[in-house]
């Protein structure tokens, strides 16, 4: 009998283990700590910072969701343009300047060029005004954003300006302009998803709201070395300390499984089969759209 | 004196000319080689001199990949490289996700395409084959 029982036991305990195997699911979390300490930001060294600036999510790949998702084009998600405010200071000027970028690649990636050549002359005048206007081509991208069968080399200019843009500042010194021009792209990015959900609710696009969990950490990472340096960027990162907190309880999970090869053409495609999943509720989203809304309109209105 | 200084100055002009439009027609080419149906994310210029020892890939950056897009690695190299660019894709627990060679039956493949179902951070790693000195480019793009 005693036998028979640890026979049960043994086969009970290895058909737990080799379930547990195949379903393991893990979990993204944010560290432990609150926020991060300025004092381990600025022991990143320059080439993990620019990692960080090329990893952020691009809004094109927002706006590309949208476009899966026939997702109508609206002006009313843009910010406008330059004339109707007043970029005073360096940090307006940084912070506008990448979310007219999100902009510009919300409009490329829709084909409306008309709206696209109006936010490119702005784009034209901050940047001379933070003196990195030397990096923008503009009667190519002018020129470009007229003919619609060049799009891939209109986004291509136009990343490619930023980037220079990015990599000008962090070496001269400048590099907290560098990220308060990312943040501006992102909350712009953010903002754009958020206000989409709001109006056409979707799972894939709530879902991507959610993911943005995983590069929050990175974000902080780049603005914390310059949190006390300045009254306008404190303000920025508790702006963005206030929308992590809105991530804090969100869970992303895991679900593993091997990626499978398909040679077709003589191309080779890779399908994951692992894959993530997020847990948000309609409340959560909801301070979510709020929050990125109240501190977007800030931003614009310089308020 | 003046001559040789202002023949000097005409090739030094000349070749920084020459090699900014070398490299401008290389990426331009490069991008058109993506495809029709894909639209441009993100590029990675790669330069390498020749590894000591061929081992793992020695160009290493961080992407962020989101679920349910389609994304396609373009690889393209200068004429001068020793070898052709190669990419491997690892996730957050540097599992290899995906490889542009196959070391078991030598195929390389010059792009490769990717449907992402684990949104996270992986890290996108390039080379020249078996180590190999050259210059290239690696366009990341996503599939309409």
């Amino acid at each position: 009998m005693k036998e028979r029982l640890l026979v049960i036991l043994l086969l009970v305990s290895l058909g737990f283990s080799c379930r547990n195997s195949k379903t393991k699911t893990s979990e993204f979390a944010f560290s432990k700590t609150d926020s991060i300490p300025a004092s381990e930001a600025e022991k990143l060294s320059p080439e993990a910072i620019a990692d960080i600036s090329k990893n952020i999510s691009s809004p094109l790949e927002i706006a590309n969701l949208l476009q899966i998702l026939q997702v109508p084009f609206s002006q009313d998600y843009l910010a406008g343009m330059t004339q109707n405010n007043n970029q005073s200071t360096d940090f307006d000027k940084a912070l506008k300047l990448g979310i007219l970028g999100a902009d510009l690649g919300y409009l490329n990636m829709y084909e409306k060029t008309g709206s696209s050549l109006e936010v490119l002359s702005s784009i034209r005048k901050i940047a001379g005004e933070i003196e990195v206007g030397q990096f923008f081509d503009f009667e190519t991208l002018k020129r470009l954003s007229k003919n619609k069968s060049n799009l891939d080399s209109l986004l291509f200019l136009s990343i490619d300006s930023y980037n220079k843009i990015d990599g000008y500042l962090r070496s001269n010194d400048r590099g907290q302009l560098s990220a308060l021009m990312i943040i501006g792209v992102w909350i712009e990015g953010q903002y754009l998803a958020t206000q989409v959900v709001k109006r056409f609710p979707n799972k894939m696009l709530s879902d991507r709201i959610g993911e943005q969990k995983i590069i929050l950490n990175d974000l902080l990472l780049l603005i914390s070395p310059y949190c006390n340096k300045n009254p306008e960027v404190a303000s920025l990162c508790r702006d963005m300390q206030a929308i992590k907190d809105k991530y804090r309880d969100i869970r992303i999970t895991y679900t593993p499984g091997d990626p499978i090869s398909v040679e077709k053409d003589g191309g080779l495609t890779i399908k994951q089969t692992e894959t993530s999943v997020v847990t948000m509720s309609e409340e959560q989203l909801t301070n979510i759209i709020e929050t990125t809304r109240d501190i977007r309109d800030r931003l614009i209105l310089n308020k | 004196m003046k001559k040789t200084i202002l023949t000097l100055a005409f090739l030094f002009v000349m070749g920084t000319l020459s090699f900014g439009q070398v490299n401008d027609s290389f990426m331009s080419n490069c991008l058109a080689n993506t495809g029709d149906n894909t639209k441009y994310l993100k590029d990675f210029r790669v330069q390498l001199g020749k590894a000591i020892v061929p081992g793992e890939l020695r160009y290493r950056a961080n992407m962020s990949l989101w679920k349910n897009t389609r994304y396609r690695f373009t690889m393209c190299n200068e004429e001068n490289s020793g070898g052709q660019l190669i990419i491997t894709i690892k996730d957050d627990s540097h599992k290899l996700v995906l490889s542009s060679f196959d070391k078991k039956t030598g195929k390389l493949y010059s792009h490769i395409d990717f449907e992402c179902r684990k949104s996270g951070i992986y890290q996108i790693n390039y080379d020249f084959i078996n180590g190999q000195q050259g210059s290239g480019v690696g366009f990341v793009s996503m599939i309409k």
